[in-house]
């Protein structure tokens, strides 16, 4: 079970899921979805600074507007702006939703999913896509408690200055001096900051555990579905992007590898073949697939 | 099933006669796989007609081949009904066409109706002389040329004749280690004969293998938007010589024809079939494009002044579909 859910972190690109939709299909864009990501330019934000969140979608066609992506509910912050940008270019269509957040409330805030609705087009199917969701530890005060604070901290010294420059006079003033300098290192200090709980760390995979990654979701899943999807997962492993062909993944110097040249091969006629063939096909890609991860350090 | 015998053997056997030009032998061999014909562009003296005389020798078939000039006569491809006095009758002569493998040099040195009477039986297969239709032999395929740098006194081919060339190839000069071996195969001795390595059943055989080799729905989709953005090819940007940027609709008046979605499936089937495989992959398609492309996009004047290649509109467009 452990290893399904490292296998759909792996293939993130994986994570469709075909649920029943809110928006009639009719209605919904025909797009290939290559990723589709939550992040934050601050995963650590302090109170009342505001910060941003960034959606990130790259789809394979050339599309003017993206439809149908819902934002997650942010009950827990203040929305302060909400900014579009999607550029068009050769290789499809990059889209960037930047929300700029403030926090009032110290602690962890969980914000879920982002989701799109869309036709597959690649396999005419209308799906929902989900982003990773984002866990954000909230740190500090917020700036109306610190300035109450310090307001408090500075009538106190002023009073106590007042009390010993009529009781020892001008002639005590270095005595006064460091009585205050005294006082001030025994004065508690402004309440701590509740410690900051660490942000999860990011699942780090090493190319050995993606690849066997998949070759459990292609075990598992002894589909055409399942075999595009590893053969993304691994074309992205070596930086190629969807678009590309195999001849072009070839041509990358990582692929001068025979075994990964055989795991490629086999994963592109597993793409591609007729169906009396699947079968065999997913078994010679999954005995590359192992034969690759037995050789990765 | 795969035949015994396989049609990478017979590139195998070209390769050894001709030096380089192996788009020249890819593109023969995919002709006849496809029951489809070639035209080509270049220069002369690049193994043309060696080419053709190795496929024919290559496949045990007949090699014929019809110099185009402007004094020809649709007669003298297809064929004429002469009388005979002793007979009292007439008789048929049958024309240079009836052969497995037809060059047809120059095919832009002969007036239109010359150009027609072939383009008429490489599309019917037949030939009408008098009252009896006579089939052309099977396997046949026609090997077009065209010379890129001397136009004066030629008739341009009209797009929808070139359409029915299953695809263009440019043919460029060899390269310089290709240019060493061809002086150093054919300084001494004349050509090496080609050994047959197929029969014409083999031929007929390869064809109906490739017509069955699977292409995905991906790839079928493919297909059809690469032939569709030379429709639409507003969003495709080029480079002009000066190098500012033109999209590459400007310089289309017209987009490749349905026959194209064809040709590129029979293509990548038969690239797949040369490769050994039995399904078909996007580099197929990828490989084959510009070939079944460039002689059916109709390019206005601007590709000229503007100094942009047709390849490189071609190439442009291809780039903008990612492959499935």
């Amino acid at each position: 079970m452990a290893g399904r859910t490292a296998a759909a972190l792996a293939l993130s690109a994986v994570a469709v899921t075909a649920t029943a939709l809110s928006v009639s299909a009719q209605s919904l864009a025909r797009l290939t979805v290559q990723s589709f990501v939550l992040s934050t330019d601050n995963p650590r934000p302090r109170l009342d600074v505001p910060f941003h969140l960034i959606v990130t979608l790259h789809v394979r066609e050339r599309v003017t507007q993206i439809a149908n992506l819902e934002l997650p509910m942010l009950a827990d912050l203040e929305l302060l702006g909400d900014e579009r940008e999607t550029v068009s270019g050769t290789n499809g269509t990059q889209y960037r939703e930047t929300i700029t957040v403030v926090a009032h409330r110290a602690g962890p805030i969980a914000i879920a999913p982002a989701t799109l609705q869309a036709i597959d087009a690649r396999d005419g199917k209308p799906k929902q896509w989900y982003t990773n969701g984002l866990t954000l530890s909230l740190t500090g005060v917020s700036a109306p408690v610190l300035r109450h604070e310090a307001g408090e901290i500075l009538g106190v010294l002023w009073r106590a200055l007042r009390v010993l420059l009529w009781v020892l006079g001008i002639a005590c003033l270095v005595a006064i001096v460091a009585l205050l300098m005294r006082r001030r290192a025994r004065r508690p200090g402004p309440p701590a900051p509740p410690m900051p709980e660490s942000a999860p760390a990011p699942l780090q995979r090493s190319p050995r555990e993606q690849v066997a990654d998949a070759l459990t979701v292609l075990r598992a899943e002894r589909t055409r579905g399942a075999a595009i999807a590893v053969r993304g997962a691994v074309w992205r492993m070596l930086g190629a992007s969807d678009g590309e062909t195999l001849g072009d993944v070839l041509k990358r110097r990582q692929a001068f590898d025979p075994m990964l040249r055989d795991l490629l091969i086999s994963l592109e006629r597993s793409a591609f073949t007729y169906d009396d063939d699947l079968r065999g096909a997913i078994d010679d890609a999954c005995s590359a697939l192992q034969r690759y991860a037995e050789s990765l350090p | 099933m795969i035949a015994a015998r396989r049609p990478a053997d017979l590139q195998v056997a070209l390769a050894h006669t001709i030096v380089g030009q192996h788009g020249v032998i890819e593109a023969l061999l995919l002709a006849l796989l496809s029951n489809g014909h070639v035209l080509l562009e270049g220069p002369p003296g690049l193994a043309k007609t060696l080419a053709c005389r190795s496929l024919a020798a290559a496949l045990e078939g007949e090699f014929k081949r019809i110099q185009f000039t402007p004094d020809l006569l649709p007669s003298d491809i297809v064929g004429t009904r002469i009388f005979d006095q002793r007979e009292s009758a007439f008789a048929t002569v049958l024309g240079p066409i009836f052969a497995n493998v037809v060059l047809a040099d120059e095919i832009n040195r002969a007036p239109a109706k010359v150009q027609s009477a072939l383009l008429e039986a490489m599309q019917e297969r037949q030939v009408t002389i008098g009252p009896q239709s006579y089939a052309l032999p099977d396997p046949f395929v026609v090997m077009a040329t065209m010379n890129p740098l001397d136009s004066e006194g030629t008739y341009a081919l009209p797009i929808a004749q070139m359409d029915r060339f299953l695809m263009k190839i440019n043919v460029g000069y060899p390269s310089r280690e290709e240019e060493l071996q061809i002086l150093d195969r054919f300084a001494v001795a004349d050509t090496q004969p080609v050994r047959a390595v197929a029969t014409l059943d083999d031929i007929r055989g390869w064809r109906e293998q490739a017509h069955s080799v699977h292409i995905d729905d991906k790839l079928k989709r493919y297909i059809v938007d690469l032939v569709t953005i030379t429709r639409h090819a507003d969003d495709v940007s080029v480079r002009s010589q000066s190098g500012a940027a033109l999209r590459a609709a400007e310089l289309i008046d017209y987009g490749a024809s349905p026959r194209a979605t064809l040709a590129l499936a029979f293509l990548a089937r038969g690239r797949a079939m040369l490769d050994g495989r039995d399904f078909a992959l996007p580099d197929d398609v990828r490989a084959v494009a510009g070939h079944a492309l460039r002689h059916r996009i109709g390019f206005n004047y601007r590709l000229a002044t503007d100094g942009v290649s047709a390849d490189g509109v071609i190439d442009a467009m291809i780039a903008t579909i990612p492959a499935p």
